[in-house]
């Protein structure tokens, strides 16, 4: 794809030691951008140095921050901007791309000490938040130099528009769609399944709805199970389960990306059920690529990824009586809904890597025309350089 | 004595806040700037690829006029009147790519897809190029920097009303 290798350096506002979308997505964007033969740096708060793969330089370890209704691990403060400032300056950058730069992190401080070509990419879709007019102020100069804007959802886009009065271009996260044309039907996971990816302990991820929802779909279906993969406590999670539904339930723990496909080309109904706190829904897109019948609570950026119900069926949030509807009308009849999930697999072959990362390489191409590099601003300030400081 | 201190300290940091926002002005030039030049230069290039097409064999000898006459238009056309002109290219792209058969030889395809390439950049670049004036303008409104001309002799950005879909 280039003709001229860049480098570019990426900042991440979280912790990458925390599993997260935004983080994945860096990671996955970086490791692609490197495979084309760019030099890549990531900056990232990280708890631990030693375990970082080799393109990411830490700024410091993360402190937990409670930010639109979720905690959030990010990092600033003046030692921070020091390192933030330091790897700007070593790093020799054509461009910066900076994910979610108004939130206060390192990916503010970055814009705050950059000049030059810089791309920032707005993940989270908050549908109000009232503090917005009060920091918009202040935020309005910083996310002004940005060269460009991405958003990766309509509903970021909106936000974006209504925060900060300026238009961003919708690029979506990226999957690697291949990984799930190959997925096997697993029998062990078929027939009346629902199935559930996620730290299923974080009650936002919204399993308790699930179980919420079990006793109305078992009067239809009396051979429902719910298949739950990912991380946490099982036993203590059946603890406040009613005991007659505990055996419907099978915890897979931990699975690899391959069984992940696997999983979702199997079960019966593939069900995200988050309560809020999603930038993106990732993991709907790859559920739409494995083919699964998908059913998702109507959040901003659920809604956004299945076009208003066009590409998988949306159930009211919270709503554990809609969803128990949903769920039966898809186990009854698959048939009546195969086309929709083929509509689906077709359109989850947009959120590739190779078509989203071409997209945000044309993005950095726009935002590099006729300029030289990134700089430190404060090289540039007048009285520095009368002072002769250089920082 | 305070009272001067006082005095001191407040044009200080008038001082400073317009420095700042000259510095934030510049910039905001520049970013219009850039943002035109990538435009331009996305344009300039369809333009090219539109009078390629009126050669191949996707045109008719009709059509070849009409394409190429708008291509021509686009490319020496003025700042102010670029936007129409460009609009009335993609409309003569529009009717012949409309009417037209499919192409089974390898450069006519060739033509197409990057035309079809050069269509999503363009889009990219108008909705950048659209936020940056929109802010520039904004900035240039402030009345503090209207009053003190913070703007100097850098000429007003040209607001281009590009149709919202190229193609």
């Amino acid at each position: 794809m280039p003709l001229t290798k860049k480098r570019i350096g990426i900042v991440c506002p979280y912790g990458w030691d925390t599993p997260g979308g935004v983080q994945s997505h860096v990671g996955d964007l970086a490791e692609y951008l490197i495979g084309q033969g760019h030099y890549v740096s990531v900056l990232a708060p990280a708890i631990d140095d030693a375990s970082l793969p080799e393109y990411v330089t830490s700024a410091g370890r993360p402190i937990s921050i409670p930010y639109n209704g979720a905690v959030a691990r990010v990092l600033f403060g003046p030692i921070a901007f020091n390192r933030v400032k330091q790897w700007i300056g070593a790093g020799d950058f054509d461009l910066l791309h900076l994910h979610e730069p108004a939130i206060p992190s390192i990916s503010l401080l970055a814009c705050w000490a950059a000049e030059g070509p810089m791309v920032g990419t707005f993940h989270a879709a908050a549908t109000r938040q009232r503090v917005a007019f009060a920091v918009t102020p202040i935020l309005e100069p910083v996310i002004e130099k940005l060269s460009a804007r991405i958003a990766v959802s309509e509903a970021a886009r909106e936000t974006l528009q209504i925060h900060l009065d300026t238009d961003a271009i919708v690029v979506p996260n990226g999957i690697y769609a291949k990984r799930f044309d190959h997925a096997v039907i697993d029998s062990r996971w078929t027939g009346n399944t629902i199935g559930f990816i996620g730290r299923f302990e974080e009650p936002r991820k919204g399993l308790e709805i699930i179980v919420a929802a079990l006793p109305e779909i078992i009067l239809t279906l009396p051979d429902v199970r719910v298949l739950v993969a990912g991380p946490g406590d099982a036993d203590a999670f059946l603890k406040d389960v009613d005991p007659s539904l505990r055996s419907r339930f099978t915890f897979l723990g931990r699975i690899s990306e391959e069984e992940k496909a696997n999983f979702m080309a199997s079960v019966g109904v593939y069900v995200a059920p988050n309560t809020g706190g999603e930038s993106f829904g990732i993991i709907l897109a790859e559920a739409l690529a494995a083919g699964a019948s998908v059913v998702a609570s109507d959040i901003p950026a659920f809604d956004s990824l299945l076009a208003h119900g066009e590409f998988g069926t949306l159930f009211s949030s919270e709503d554990a009586n809609d969803l128990a509807r949903k769920i039966v009308s898809l186990l009854v009849d698959p048939a009546a809904h195969v086309e929709k999930a083929k509509k689906g697999r077709q359109y989850a072959q947009s959120f590739d890597w190779d078509v989203v990362a071409e997209k945000i390489y044309d993005v950095y191409e726009m935002a590099m025309v006729g300029r030289t590099g990134i700089t430190l601003s404060s090289d540039i300030r007048a009285w520095n350089r009368f002072i002769g400081r250089r920082t | 004595m305070s009272k001067y201190l006082l005095l001191v300290f407040i044009v200080a940091l008038l001082g400073w806040y317009l420095s700042f926002s000259a510095t934030r002005l510049d910039r905001l030039h520049h970013r219009v700037e850039t943002s035109w030049a990538n435009l331009d230069g996305l344009l300039q290039r369809r333009a090219a690829v539109a009078i390629e097409i009126a050669r191949s064999e996707i045109s008719d000898p009709a059509s070849s006029m009409l394409l190429t006459f708008a291509a021509h238009q686009a490319r020496d056309a003025s700042v102010r009147n670029r936007s129409q002109a460009e609009t009335g290219l993609t409309g003569a792209l529009g009717i012949l790519l409309e009417n037209a058969q499919d192409f089974s030889t390898p450069n006519e395809q060739e033509l197409l897809r990057e035309l079809q390439d050069l269509t999503e950049k363009i889009k990219m670049a108008i909705s950048i190029h659209v936020d940056s004036v929109n802010r520039t303008y904004m900035v240039r409104g402030k009345w503090l920097i209207r009053t003190f001309r913070l703007a100097g002799t850098a000429p007003e950005p040209v607001v281009y009303e590009f149709e919202g879909d190229v193609l």
